[in-house]
């Protein structure tokens, strides 16, 4: 019965050739894009958007979506270095805020949707908006940069020696994101959160009759996906000058379109972490990669929104076929 | 309070639509009372400009709800249309006529774009409207070069005379407006087929489809009856606040679905009140000019209606479940 | 005589408008396969349902172990030690088999679920239950039978000490069906008591010691079963109801015309080269088990889903039907056996639903002529007595019969000349049922012509005229009335032809 899979059937290899293609387009057109500069600076900013989509893989397979990551993340933002620039709030326990906050309104999404049942769109968009509206209260801030005292979590994304032009720029970003990667790909196929987040989005009626706590971790898949929206916050406040106050809306647009490019059904129950991963760089190129053979950069938003649009669009054509041999 | 309910009166309009009347006007008491000068034309015009808009998107929405979708591309689809329209007028000179059916024509092709993906390639509406949401900001920011757009003043002698669509003289024409297109609606809901198709597949798609219906048909037409509603909402908006400003849009997405799930329209679809949405509506503008009135900043209202949309929709979430 | 391990008594349960268990009584012994009989709706698996914990019970007793229990969910009961064999499978289809077998109990080797040791145990479970399946297949590539396997291994692995199996044999091939009771037998060797739910008598006599009997929920009597013949069990199930004799000769003349011809009808797995006529004012019996691909039959000639090939002509001229619309033109109706699902929209009212495929009739312009509409629907209230206080009602408050003659009325409306009843009696009393049965002799007798799809064998040898028997995705017979008995249509029902 089984069949074997020939490479070509795996979306993310697919994927894999089309990173791998955008990358030699832009660099045979834009001698701009074979610096190491701009490839470190586009490192840098897909960091947040890599984590975001970490994240909202867990409830993208339970069938969900979490719609609040992107006003969510700027709000965390806002909110710790408010914290760090008017009360003198150690850099660290500032990240820890990001991070709790995240962990909170995921938990108040995952209750809103696991235990209580509203429709996830509608109620990530209301807390979304609510994020939302606290942000625009908080003033813009700016984290310490790299040279101030508390500049240092600058490093975990990027280590610099040396300074002004010369200085070496290592992105090390990037490896804490493959790691981080890797460990959620782990948690995703081999513990009971990540067995019964497929599960859930496979046939919750079923899982809720073996006796799992499906509630519990419906709530989890959330919870998990607002903790990442605050390491996402993190890197976000690394990466941009000073946070605006309520803007973020359509962030989680990027993260959640590689989502789906890396693979993950629109109906869920299936998905993989490295899929996503794979997803959101081509996102990022072409988000980031457009100004390079002279697009506007306000062409991102239209080719997002399409790029997402089409890798549904082959997803539901792939279960139509698979249907049709049945 | 049973002896209420069995009133035919109260009967026909609907229990909840009474208690949400009764809402309407205890808040606009309460506002009368907690700030002063509250009372009287200026405020209620004010709530107005915010009703003629928010109405037509509302509206919009309600029938895509009933149907058992949701589209939250409509703020942001309201302003490309405002945008996109007002560019061609202020820049290319194009005559404000034009630019008005432009608007709706532009709404009416999103409500196509978003109607035929959901219902002929049966992808999850609200994927669809954060793509649709992203590619109308995108698409206006890209033909307006990032650059707000101011319509003209009622002062304009050549195109300043669309502001008499909103009011004229001081009579508001556009509330005229907006209850007929109301009545229109209601009509189209329970008095066509398209609108009774649209409440049943809300309900139960798969029993109308093998009725020998053609659901997709029926649905993508809730879907484009919305957006070329939003290309409408687009004209009051501009009317009465005279400026878009490109990337922005989406804070009135939850208050058109506010609006609209508080008249008593399910989330789950099947079930529709026009004259519920507008008198959401209504409250939804009170309630933000109210908190500006108190002198808060206007991002409460986001969270307000935030809050509001959850309880609400909880509440209907809770009523289906006592029901089976 | 052993006691027994669990003993249900005076369980009472109701629901809103029905009364669906009248103070029952049940027991099972360890080391007995004891049968749980009763015909569609008798309560069979509200009692089951009642016991692990799905359904709170209103009143009575439950004694397990001689303790009194109550279990708040199906979690409960299986820690216990009762475990349901589900009649609708309950697969994780995204998840391997042994993922699935160990749901919600994974091997942990820390933080990490121990796969390795999951698949090793699942083969020594297959080993011991002797069934051939892959635990590294993914749930959904496996075919049904495979999947009950899969089902029933995952009840063994639960160290359970009741296994109640809820009609397993419906999906299974004669094959697969042996394989099964060479288990059950196994297993009553061991010592675990057996609830075994089931509607196949031959089946009840083979493999069961006792056979308790509900009727319309309430407890009728038990029996030993090498006591008790065959009839004295059906006598138990069907009561006082006087069921009518089988038609002994078809009421249609040999040269009625041909309204309906399908030829060499494909969909898929499930529908292979199906050809069959209907004639007018026929009623055609479609017999087979459960999976035979009757249902799928009627919706691939229904337009509902897509078919590969095969030609359809109506009253002798070929028609292209790829969507319902199509079928609906051409005067074909269908009854579905999902009601709720896919035959009536239950927020609605009558009207709206009787309306439903014929509205455009009832236009005034573009307004829809409401006065008319009602008119119409008041008319086939009453011509079907559908039991209701007004048009105007919402279909959820209608009892299961009731909302079937709304959808019957739906295709009378639209005046279709061939309508399909697929599982037209299915959770109807037994009185609405011999409405039913009235009202579509009527309808035959009118002149309309009829397929029936069934799995009630009264039912088939009652009604039809003729009868076509499917297996497996495969039309195995044809019958006339005349020459049908029960043991024909089982023999070809369950023809092994693979």
């Amino acid at each position: 019965m089984t069949k074997k899979k020939s490479l070509l059937s795996d979306q993310r290899f697919i994927v894999l050739l089309v990173i791998i293609a955008l990358v030699v387009i832009y660099m045979i057109f834009s001698p701009e894009f074979r610096k190491y500069s701009s490839i470190l600076s586009m490192l840098d900013f897909s960091y947040y958007d890599i984590l975001m989509a970490i994240g909202v893989t867990f409830p993208l397979i339970t069938a969900g979506v979490d719609l609040s990551i992107g006003t969510g993340l700027v709000c965390y933002a806002l909110v710790a270095g408010r914290l760090v620039r008017d009360y003198n709030c150690p850099v660290a326990l500032a990240m820890l805020i990001c991070v709790l906050f995240g962990v909170v309104v995921g938990a108040v999404n995952g209750t809103l949707i696991g235990v209580m049942g509203l429709p996830p769109f509608l109620a990530t968009l209301c807390t979304c908006m609510i994020t939302r509206g606290i942000s625009s209260m908080v003033m813009a801030t700016p984290w310490p940069t790299n040279k101030q005292p508390g500049g240092w979590f600058h490093s975990i994304f990027k280590l610099t020696f040396g300074t002004g032009r010369n200085a070496l720029k290592i992105p090390i970003g990037f490896l804490v994101c493959v790691i981080l990667v890797l460990v959620m790909e782990f948690v995703l196929n081999h513990t009971k959160f990540g067995r019964y987040t497929i599960g859930i989005g496979s046939n919750k009626e079923a899982l809720t009759l073996s006796g799992v706590n499906v509630k519990f971790y419906h709530v989890m898949a959330y919870v998990i996906c607002g903790l990442f929206a605050g390491l996402a916050a993190i890197a976000y406040a690394a990466v941009v000058p000073t946070v605006q106050p309520g803007t973020g809306a359509g962030l989680e647009l990027d993260a959640i379109g590689g989502v789906f490019v890396g693979g993950v059904s629109a109906t869920g129950g299936y998905g993989s972490v490295i899929g996503t991963l794979a997803g959101v760089f081509v996102i990022v190129l072409l988000k980031t990669g457009l100004p390079y053979v002279g697009l506007q950069a306000n062409w991102q938003q239209i080719i997002t929104g399409i790029v997402l649009i089409g890798a549904v669009m082959i997803d539901v054509a792939k279960r139509r076929r698979m249907a049709k041999e049945q | 309070m049973d002896k209420i309910k069995q009133n035919p009166f109260v009967r026909k309009v609907g229990f909840n639509r009474v208690i949400l009347f009764c809402v309407l006007i205890l808040m606009y008491v309460a506002f009368c009372l907690m700030v002063p000068g509250f009372f009287g034309k200026a405020r209620i015009m004010s709530v107005m400009n915010y009703v003629y808009f928010l109405g037509f998107l509302s509206l919009g929405v309600t029938f895509v709800i009933a149907t058992g979708g949701i589209d939250f591309s409509i703020g942001p689809v309201m302003f490309c249309c405002g945008l996109i329209s007002g560019y061609t007028m202020v820049f290319k000179g194009a005559p404000v006529i034009v630019s008005l059916i432009m608007s709706i024509l532009i709404g009416f092709l999103f409500g196509v774009f978003n109607g035929y993906l959901v219902s002929y390639w049966t992808i999850p509406p609200f994927i669809v409207s954060m793509a649709s949401m992203n590619i109308a900001k995108g698409i206006a920011a890209v033909y307006t070069k990032t650059q707000s757009i101011s319509w003209p003043l009622s002062t304009d002698p050549v195109n300043g005379w669309f502001r008499n669509l909103v009011s004229y003289n001081g009579f508001p024409v556009g509330l005229v407006i907006f209850l007929i297109a109301a009545f229109i609606c209601m009509v189209v809901l329970n008095n066509t087929k398209p609108g009774r198709y649209i409440l049943c597949l809300g309900s139960n798609r798969e029993a109308v489809r093998l009725s020998g219906v053609d659901t997709k048909k029926w649905e993508m037409l809730a879907y484009v009856i919305c957006g070329t509603l939003v290309g409408i909402a687009a004209i009051f908006f501009v009317g009465a606040y005279t400026t878009v400003q490109p990337g922005y849009g989406d804070q009135y997405n939850n208050e058109a679905i506010a609006g609209c799930v508080m008249g008593g329209t399910s989330m789950a679809g099947g079930l529709a009140s026009i004259g519920g949405t507008v008198i959401g509506v209504l409250i939804i503008s009170l309630l933000q000019e109210g908190i500006l009135a108190l002198g808060f900043a206007k991002d409460i209202q986001l969270i307000v209606t935030g809050i509001i949309v959850i309880v609400v929709v909880y509440a209907d979430v809770m009523a289906r479940r006592r029901k089976n | 005589m052993a006691d027994a391990i669990l003993t249900m008594e005076e369980i009472d349960k109701s629901f809103p408008g029905v009364h669906a268990l009248d103070h029952v009584h049940f027991d099972v012994r360890c080391g007995e396969v004891h049968a749980l009989m009763g015909e569609n709706g008798a309560g069979k698996s509200t009692l089951m349902k009642v016991l692990t914990g799905i359904y709170t019970k209103d009143s009575g007793t439950i004694t397990f172990e001689g303790k009194e229990v109550e279990f708040a969910n199906t979690r409960e009961a299986q820690d216990a030690g009762i475990v349901i064999v589900h009649q609708e499978l309950n697969m994780i289809g995204d998840l391997t088999v042994a993922q699935n077998i160990f749901i919600g109990r994974e091997f942990m080797k820390g933080f990490k679920i121990d796969d390795k040791k999951m698949i090793e145990e699942s083969k020594k479970l297959f080993d011991e239950l002797h069934i051939d399946i892959n635990p590294r297949d993914k749930m959904s590539d496996l075919t049904v039978g495979k999947q009950q396997m899969c089902e029933i291994a995952k009840a063994i692995s639960h160290q359970a000490k009741v296994i109640i199996f809820d009609e397993p044999s419906a999906a299974l091939t004669e094959k697969e069906i042996e394989d099964l009771f060479t288990i059950i037998r196994d297993l009553r060797e061991k010592g675990l008591a057996i609830v075994y739910i089931s509607h196949r008598m031959d089946e009840i006599k083979v493999i069961t010691d006792r056979v308790t009997v509900m009727r319309d929920g309430g407890y009728v009597g038990t029996l030993i079963t090498k006591d008790c013949t065959k009839e004295d069990i059906i006598n138990m199930m069907v009561g006082r109801v006087i069921y009518e004799t089988p038609k002994t000769e078809s009421k249609v003349a040999k040269d009625a015309p041909v309204v309906l011809k399908v030829e060499h009808l494909n969909a898929g797995r499930m529908v292979q080269d199906v050809s069959f006529e209907l004639r007018k004012g026929e009623i055609l019996g479609f017999s087979g088990l459960m999976g035979a691909g009757r249902t799928e039959t009627a919706r691939a000639l229904f337009g509902a889903d897509p078919k590969t090939s095969g030609d359809i002509y109506v009253n002798g001229e070929k028609v292209t039907i790829n969507s319902p619309q199509d079928a609906v033109k051409h005067g074909i109706g269908y009854l579905s056996e999902d009601r709720k699902r896919y035959g009536i929209v239950v927020q609605k009212t009558i009207t709206e639903n009787s309306t439903m495929a014929t509205l455009e009739k009832y236009m005034n312009g573009i307004f829809i002529n409401k006065g008319e509409e009602k008119k119409i629907t008041e008319k086939y209230i009453q011509e079907l007595a559908t039991k209701t206080p007004s048009a105007d009602q919402l279909v959820v408050n209608l009892s299961g019969g009731n909302q079937q003659k709304v959808v019957i009325a739906k295709w009378l409306v639209r005046n279709c000349d061939i309508l399909i009843f697929d599982e037209p009696t299915r959770g109807i009393d037994v009185g609405a049922k011999n409405e039913i049965y009235k009202l579509m002799n009527r309808l035959a007798e009118e002149g309309k012509s009829i397929i029936m799809i069934s799995s009630e064998m009264t039912e088939i040898l009652r009604m039809s005229d003729r009868i076509v028997i499917m297996c497996e995705g495969k039309k195995t017979g044809e019958l006339d009335i005349s020459e049908a008995t029960q043991e024909k249509i089982m023999d070809r029902a369950t023809r092994d032809i693979a």
